[in-house]
């Protein structure tokens, strides 16, 4: 087994630059690892050695020269077409290169394999999949977020050590908040995306990195980025919290880890914390699910519709058929919330460096029932969690999930958003609160990746 | 009238007019969707937007042009 493998993704490429890792032994370590504990996890849908070792034997020496990473289903492959998680995508994808295909390709990294994610990448859980669910390495019962569901699971187990997912409403911060990754969800237009089939047509997908940690993030998001994302010491951080449902209607724990979490972040930085408000937040959920939904009717017809692979889930095929029902004045005025909302954050930013709340107001339900327990009441996770994971998509700025603890063994993330194209900031921000916790939960391990080598499915 | 009790016409109706065939299941699938949507699209659609002017193509990439 390559001592290798268990490094972080930049003490990989570290390694294997200096010559103190075979990059053809972490590949082999990485397969065997992938065979033995992804079973149990069904993180990775496939697996392509060959290719793998084709990608090797050519890799350049960029920054991720040799290193494995894992790929979400959501992207096309010169020998694979994407699935989207489903049985039936509404789009006739064939192989291809994708922009992150070329971006990791051309860093020398090694996709090892395709990340399963959420079917239709419809749910913030990764409970529903044509390739049946993953599973979360801290509690395989328990769900891993989605729609990143795959690429999250991976690492966490440490199958890889990165991945990238993809974020329409909040689908890289969710499960890098229920397995306790870091992860970040880049400035709009920001990361690679080409080759994605929604590409010319969203305007809430992006392209992003799941890692244990921001240091990791930072090197992956600069090969998706195309550019490198320097690393600094945060300035003394204005913290903007607000007093609204993403930050008070959370469970107990959830809220004293991330009110903990932001205390430790302005004392690390020797900042402050300002309450700031956001009218438009409540609205503005909606009008992203009601944005994120009309853009891909474009390719719907009735005819279409009703001829439905029967293998996509009952959920898929209702919710694809109510869509087309949804009152086109509704997404112009989702449209309007968006226009007011990008003004409100932009005068808040005056204020602030940071916004901070909760990534998820509980931590990973049940994968058979995704329910949480809210002090408002029950509710369906994705009900929940898209209520603080909306936002960045609506309005463009980006976003990062941070591992700030955790509750019934299960870990518990903060979100922290920053003005568009301040990325690097986030991840600055990131690497301070790791450092001002002694990274105490980057680099905490779930059971599979503490040495046990297979899980009880 | 009540925009819950309307759910029963509007559903079928709606899909009717698209042509668009639903099965027992997606039909309980596509009705507690609405029953979830609905309320706060009505929220939604109340709201006075009239003074926002919509922006033409927007750069999500950056912040919106000063108003």
């Amino acid at each position: 087994m390559s001592e290798a493998l268990d490094l972080p993704l930049r003490a990989q490429a570290q390694a294997i630059a200096a010559g103190e890792a075979d990059a053809a032994e972490l590949l082999e370590a990485t397969l065997q690892r992938i065979e033995e504990r992804n079973p149990a996890l069904n993180a990775i849908v496939e697996t392509f050695p060959t290719h793998s070792r084709e990608m090797l034997a050519s890799a350049p020496q960029g920054s991720l020269h040799g290193v494995p990473v894992v790929i979400k289903d959501e992207w096309p492959l010169p020998w694979r077409a994407q699935r989207f998680g489903a049985a039936d995508m509404l789009a006739n994808p064939e192989p291809g290169e994708s922009a992150p295909y070329r971006a990791l390709r051309d860093a020398g990294a090694v996709i090892v394999g395709v990340g399963n994610m959420h079917e239709l990448g419809a749910s913030s859980t990764g409970n529903v999949s044509v390739y049946g669910p993953a599973r979360n390495p801290w509690n395989p019962e328990r769900c891993p977020g989605g729609s990143s569901s795959g690429p999250a699971s991976a690492v966490a187990a440490r199958l890889v050590a990165g991945a990238v997912g993809a974020d329409g409403v909040g689908s890289i911060r969710y499960p890098a908040a229920y397995c306790g990754l870091t992860g970040l969800k880049p400035t709009f237009g920001r990361s690679a995306m080409a080759g994605h089939h929604m590409a010319e047509l969203s305007t809430t997908i992006v392209s992003g990195a799941l890692c244990a940690d921001a240091a990791d993030c930072r090197l992956l998001d600069s090969v998706l980025f195309g550019e490198e994302l320097q690393a600094g010491k945060p300035p003394a951080l204005r913290i903007g919290v607000i007093r609204d449902e993403p930050a008070e209607d959370v469970a107990p724990a959830v809220r004293e880890a991330c009110e903990a979490a932001i205390e430790d972040l302005r004392e690390a930085t020797g900042g402050e914390v300002r309450e700031v408000e956001l009218p438009e937040l409540a609205a503005a959920t909606l009008a992203t699910v009601l944005i994120a939904n009309s853009e891909s009717l474009g390719s719907i017809t009735p005819e279409r519709l009703n001829s439905l692979d029967p293998e996509l889930s009952p959920l898929g095929r209702g919710l694809l058929k109510y869509r087309v029902l949804l009152p086109a004045v509704a997404t112009i005025k989702a449209q309007q919330l968006r226009t007011l909302a990008r003004h409100t954050l932009a005068k808040v930013f005056e204020g602030v460096d940071v916004i901070a709340w909760p990534t998820v107001p509980a931590v990973a339900p049940p994968l058979e029932a995704p329910m949480v327990e809210l002090p408002s009441g029950t509710l369906t996770a994705d009900e929940a969690n898209v209520r603080g994971g909306a936002l960045a998509n609506l309005t463009g700025i980006p976003a990062i999930s941070v591992p700030v603890g955790s509750s019934d063994g299960l870990p518990i993330g903060l979100q922290l958003q920053a003005a568009w194209g301040r990325d690097e900031l986030l991840l600055d921000a990131a690497e301070a609160l790791e450092q001002a916790n002694g990274r105490r939960w980057v680099e905490a391990v779930p059971p599979p990746a503490r040495g046990a080598e297979t899980l009880e499915a | 009238m009540d925009p819950a009790a309307s759910q029963d016409d509007f559903i079928p109706a709606g899909l009717a007019a698209f042509g668009i065939e639903a099965d027992e299941i997606e039909l309980a699938v596509i009705n507690a969707a609405h029953q979830l949507f609905w309320p706060p699209i009505l929220e939604l659609l109340s709201i006075d937007t009239s003074a926002v002017p919509v922006e033409r193509n927007p750069d999500l990439s950056q912040a919106p042009p000063s108003r």
